[in-house]
């Protein structure tokens, strides 16, 4: 099964051109699940096992069955990915498949998401919330200066006030004083 | 990632039953008489249906209907036995409105999750409610009396599996853990199956999954009253009105444990603040709404006051100390 | 057949215009706030429960009932249209049903969600009627044992899951097996992978997991490789299910009914695992194997009816024995104590006029979900066509707002965006999301189970074999295991045509 992930003849067009460079790309999957295996075992190993342990299965034995199936996986992946086996990456209808990867937009976006993770509990959601909208939207190439922004705002804006009608809570930010 | 009995703590998480809708309640409705205290929320830090939240809940709405507050918000912050509340609380440093639900489980969460926030850190306010364990069994057990129980229970602790609602630490856990020192028997060797709470534990209690069962009385009282589980004994000192059941101390077991909820505040608060937390509190045991409450949830009440009730913090913290010691939980 | 007159007596209570408007206004409530990402049915009934106060007990169970539905469908709404569930239970829904918008089928698929939930959350309610005392005999006897043999049944087939390659199937499941082992080790107390933070101790949330592998890595995924040029406008096709469409969606409707309601009367059942084990059991059936991955209706159908079905089954310890096994029915339990109603042994003999109103709610709260939802599904449905950049930005935005709003903790929100770089990475190089979710929700549960049994055994082996159950399960693992090699063999000799659903022998298919 192990070549199973891409048809050995004939590949698709479009996609030699990027093929060495996958093949190496995909060889990060095989470190991070190298690098996993370690983590779980190292904090398996960490674990003491000696209190309150009833029977024969205790608290680091799970995690070390799956260390050692993260490390059989990863070998058997990184045998796989040298001998040319590529991992088929997803469609969906608005992905373009012959497209290399674009790491700005990507980038782009995740800064957007990142923002609000690091702005939500100071700036409130109503801010915060409007710029990963904004920021998300800008990404994905959407450049209208007046409408984004005011939809921004009016998502933000509106579920907060929908939230905390519930009487669910989001931060509020510079707003918090008159609530 | 949690299993389905863990998804009632995560799934259900955050339930904000705000005044605001509350007041929409029957006997809601903004009040008149007095200085109510405005803007106060009570946090529960595990989830809701759970022993915090229902205290929390109820103290509010006591609150609310004895005209003492208005607009009191519960709001639920679940997490690792209720230390992820516990250091919520502790940041929280000099809020004079927020107030934490919380009781013995949350002095043993400190204790396992090792928690950095600790409760010597909060201001207590409180201790409201009382609630022994029991000890019960399914209808068909072999065992008739706690007597009978233990002898087995000496001869092979391995063999004879105690469920509990808690986690290692929790009241259930230690309930058991007691018990068994009592009697003779190395903590240690006791095979105590943690169950989800509720549900799952009376489950296995009633398909005779173990062969006995420890959690709170209110747990089970249903089920005692329709003799599908029996009860051995009860944990406190005094015997439980309404239950036909012995103290363990009657039957020769030095135990007396109770599991008790509170209320405490974050740290740093002011003199004045500490004192209007109190006096609300004082207030709020004192109202015909909550002696109701008491009632209808077959609590006893345990009220403790502020200072009082800080040195009982302390004490009981080095008593849940001593026994997880014992056992390598802390 | 006393249960039926019974009933008959709850509908007679039940049935008034007032209480049919009530059931209106709930499902109307239910729906509007389960589709709020992040806020699962137990979140909606829960906000909304005040509401119901004021009115007298049948009313309240009424609207109650309708709010719950509500909540439920509202869930799987997110799940189909913005690959955001709700809750876990409706994690499987979004597999396919998101697919299915994709494509512009989102309407149908909404439809079958619906009218599956309507069926199964009708035959359920019926078997709550007929068996609630069998069945919780029955529930009580399950012990550590047999859950554990049943977690290993659906690891097993999980196998089948795995997509075109096994190798990279397995590593999905062993980086959600990862996953599922952050938090505190629930036998021991001991904290495992959470690294001293406290709001890791739980466990990282299954929704957390999926919303950040789904939503998040999809919107990732799609900012890396957009289409800048317009895709060829997918057609909105019929607005209503067609005929293929409901031959089939029927059968997986009545299989998830049927699968649903033991494992929801099962005290750790739960509906994450019946939902599962449906989608699988779809796929295997399907007379469209090839559908599976691109939005197959089956993939909907099968897992929203055990998901609605299981949610009657909870009913049964709920009110047979007064056992709460989930999060809903913890709100539940609570709101029937508004009414002085407690739930155990001996409600039904307590109250028999409440709880036949109540059963008799269900009822009616569900044929209303149907006549509210149906014709709001190709509404919903326009909701795809807005432009590309606000779609994921709105999904981010409401993904982020949703789970932000359930522990109001940032940690969560940094979570999802590793999550969702995780699941960006699975898409680019072709590992399959399913067994990650699969490994992530399971994982945890039989490891408990597990230790579970073995303690209850004293350590022995044997313990893991105590009763008949368990061991029936093992032989049907067996024959499981069996059964693919020879279906291998036979294989073998054919042409590629059977590989895996999955596989692409095309760059893309649109």
């Amino acid at each position: 099964m192990s070549d199973a992930g891409a048809p050995p003849a004939a590949p698709a067009p479009g996609r030699s051109s990027h093929r060495t460079l996958r093949g190496r790309a995909e060889l990060g999957v095989c470190a991070f699940l190298y690098l996993l295996a370690a983590v779980v075992l190292y904090d398996a190993a960490s674990l003491g096992s000696d209190f309150t342990q009833r029977g024969p299965v205790g608290p680091a034995a799970v995690p070390t069955a799956v260390g050692i199936l993260l490390i059989a996986v990863a070998t058997l992946l990184t045998v796989d990915v040298l001998r040319g086996g590529r991992g088929a990456p997803e469609d969906s209808e608005d992905v373009d498949p012959d497209a290399p990867s674009d790491w700005r937009t990507l980038a782009l976006l995740a800064g957007a998401f990142l923002t609000n993770v690091v702005l939500l509990d100071v700036a409130g959601w109503i801010i915060s919330g409007a710029l990963l909208f904004w920021g998300a939207a800008f990404a994905l190439g959407s450049r209208h200066w007046i409408r984004d922004p005011l939809i921004a705002f009016a998502m933000s804006t509106g579920s907060y006030l929908l939230f905390s009608a519930l009487g669910i809570w989001l931060p509020a930010g510079p707003f918090a004083s008159g609530v | 990632m949690r299993t389905p009995p863990r998804l009632l703590t995560a799934c259900a998480a955050v339930l904000v039953a705000t005044t605001a809708l509350t007041g929409c309640g029957p006997q809601g409705g903004p009040s008149a008489g007095g200085a109510p205290v405005s803007g106060l929320r009570i946090m529960v830090p595990n989830t809701p249906g759970g022993g915090y939240d229902i205290t929390a809940r109820s103290a509010s709405r006591a609150l609310e209907d004895s005209k003492l507050a208005r607009n009191v918000e519960v709001f639920n912050l679940p997490g690792a036995g209720g230390t992820v509340g516990l250091g919520r609380t502790v940041s929280e440093k000099g809020n004079g409105k927020l107030l934490m639900s919380m009781g013995l489980g949350v002095v043993g969460a400190s204790f396992t999750n090792k928690s950095k926030a600790t409760l010597d850190q909060t201001t207590p306010i409180a201790r409201l409610t009382e609630e022994p364990d029991v000890i019960v069994v399914p209808k068909g057990s072999k065992y008739d009396t706690i007597g009978e129980l233990v002898k087995d229970w000496k001869a092979d602790p391995g063999k004879v599996p105690v469920g509990g609602g808690s986690s290692p630490g929790g009241p259930d856990h230690l309930a058991p853990m007691l018990t068994a020192e009592a009697a003779g028997i190395e903590p240690k060797d006791v095979n105590y199956v943690p169950y989800d709470g509720g549900g799952e534990l009376l489950a296995a209690v009633l398909g005779e999954q173990v062969s006995f069962g420890v959690s709170g009385a209110s747990e089970f009282v249903d089920q005692i009253e329709s003799g599908e589980l029996r009860v051995l004994a009860v944990t406190s000192a005094e015997p439980v009105k309404g239950l036909d059941a012995p103290t363990l101390k009657e039957e020769g077991l030095d135990v007396d444990f109770v599991n008790w909820r509170g209320l405490v505040a974050p740290p740093g608060l002011d003199k004045a603040e500490q004192q209007e937390l109190t006096d609300l509190v004082q207030e709020l045991h004192d109202s015909k709404e909550w002696k109701d409450t008491l009632k209808t949830n077959r609590w006893t009440d345990a009220y403790l006051p502020g200072k009082e009730f800080g040195t009982f913090l302390g004490e009981e913290t080095d008593r849940v100390d001593s026994v997880l010691t014992d056992l390598g939980l802390a | 057949m006393d249960a039926l007159v019974d009933l008959l007596g709850g509908f007679a209570t039940a049935l008034t215009p007032v209480n049919l408007l009530y059931a209106l206004i709930g499902v109307a409530l239910g729906t509007a706030i389960g589709v709020l990402p992040g806020i699962g049915p137990a979140m909606a009934v829960a906000l909304l429960l005040p509401i119901t106060y004021g009115l007298d007990p049948v009313g309240a169970f009424i609207m109650f009932a309708g709010i719950y539905y509500g909540g439920m469908y509202g869930g799987s709404t997110t799940s189909i249209l913005i690959n955001t569930p709700g809750e876990s239970s409706s994690v499987m829904t979004a597999v396919e049903g998101n697919k299915m918008a994709k494509r512009g089928r989102a309407a149908q698929a909404l439809a079958t969600a619906a009218i599956g939930s309507f069926i199964a959350g009708s035959i359920g309610t019926a078997l709550l009627v007929l068996f609630a005392p069998v069945m919780v005999a029955l529930a009580l006897t399950f012990g550590a044992d047999d859950y554990f043999a049943v977690m290993l049944l659906a690891f097993v087939a999980a196998c089948s899951v795995l997509g075109s390659s096994a190798i990279r199937g397995f590593a999905s499941l062993g980086i959600g097996l990862s996953i599922g082992l952050v938090g505190l080790d629930p036998t021991t107390g001991q904290n495992r992978l959470s690294y001293g933070i406290p709001q890791l101790a739980d466990g990282i949330d299954v929704v957390i997991v999926a919303v950040g592998v789904f939503a998040v890595g999809e919107a990732l995924w799609v900012a890396s490789r957009l289409r800048r040029t317009p895709a060829a406008v997918v057609g909105v096709g019929r607005v209503w299910m067609g005929r293929a469409d409901w031959r089939r969606s029927w059968k997986p409707w009545l299989r998830g009914s049927f699968l649903g309601f033991p494992f929801g009367a099962l005290p750790a059942g739960g509906s994450e695992l019946p939902t599962f084990l449906s989608y699988i059991l779809e796929r295997r059936l399907s007379k469209h194997p090839e559908e599976f991955g691109h939005g197959a209706i089956e993939g909907v159908a099968g897992p929203e009816a055990t998901n609605n079905s299981s949610a009657a089954g909870v009913m049964v310890p709920l009110l047979a024995l007064g056992l709460p096994t989930t999060a809903v029915s913890a709100v539940m339990l609570s709101a029937f104590q508004q009414y002085g109603l407690q739930p155990g042994p001996l409600l039904f003999e307590r109250e028999p006029e409440l709880v036949w109103g109540l059963i008799a709610s269900l009822f009616i709260g569900n044929a209303m979900l149907l006549v509210l939802n149906l014709p709001l599904a190709p509404l919903w449905a326009k909701l795809l066509h807005i432009p590309r950049p606000y779609l994921y930005a709105g999904i981010l935005f409401f993904a982020s707002v949703g789970m932000y709003a359930v522990n109001a903790s940032a940690l969560d929100l940094l979570l999802l965006l590793l999550l969702g770089a995780l699941g960006f990475m699975m898409r680019r190089f072709g590992l399959p999301v399913i067994p990650l979710i699969v490994g992530s929700i399971l994982g945890p549960m039989a490891e408990l189970q597990l230790r579970r049994a073995l303690q209850l055994s004293d350590g022995a082996l044997t313990g893991l074999v105590t009763s008949p159950l368990s061991i029936g399960v093992y032989a049907v693992i067996a024959l499981i295991l069996l059964w693919p090699a020879g279906r291998a063999l036979l294989r073998a000799r054919r042409p590629r045509s059977g590989g895996g659903p999955e596989r692409r022998t095309e760059p893309a298919d649109s």
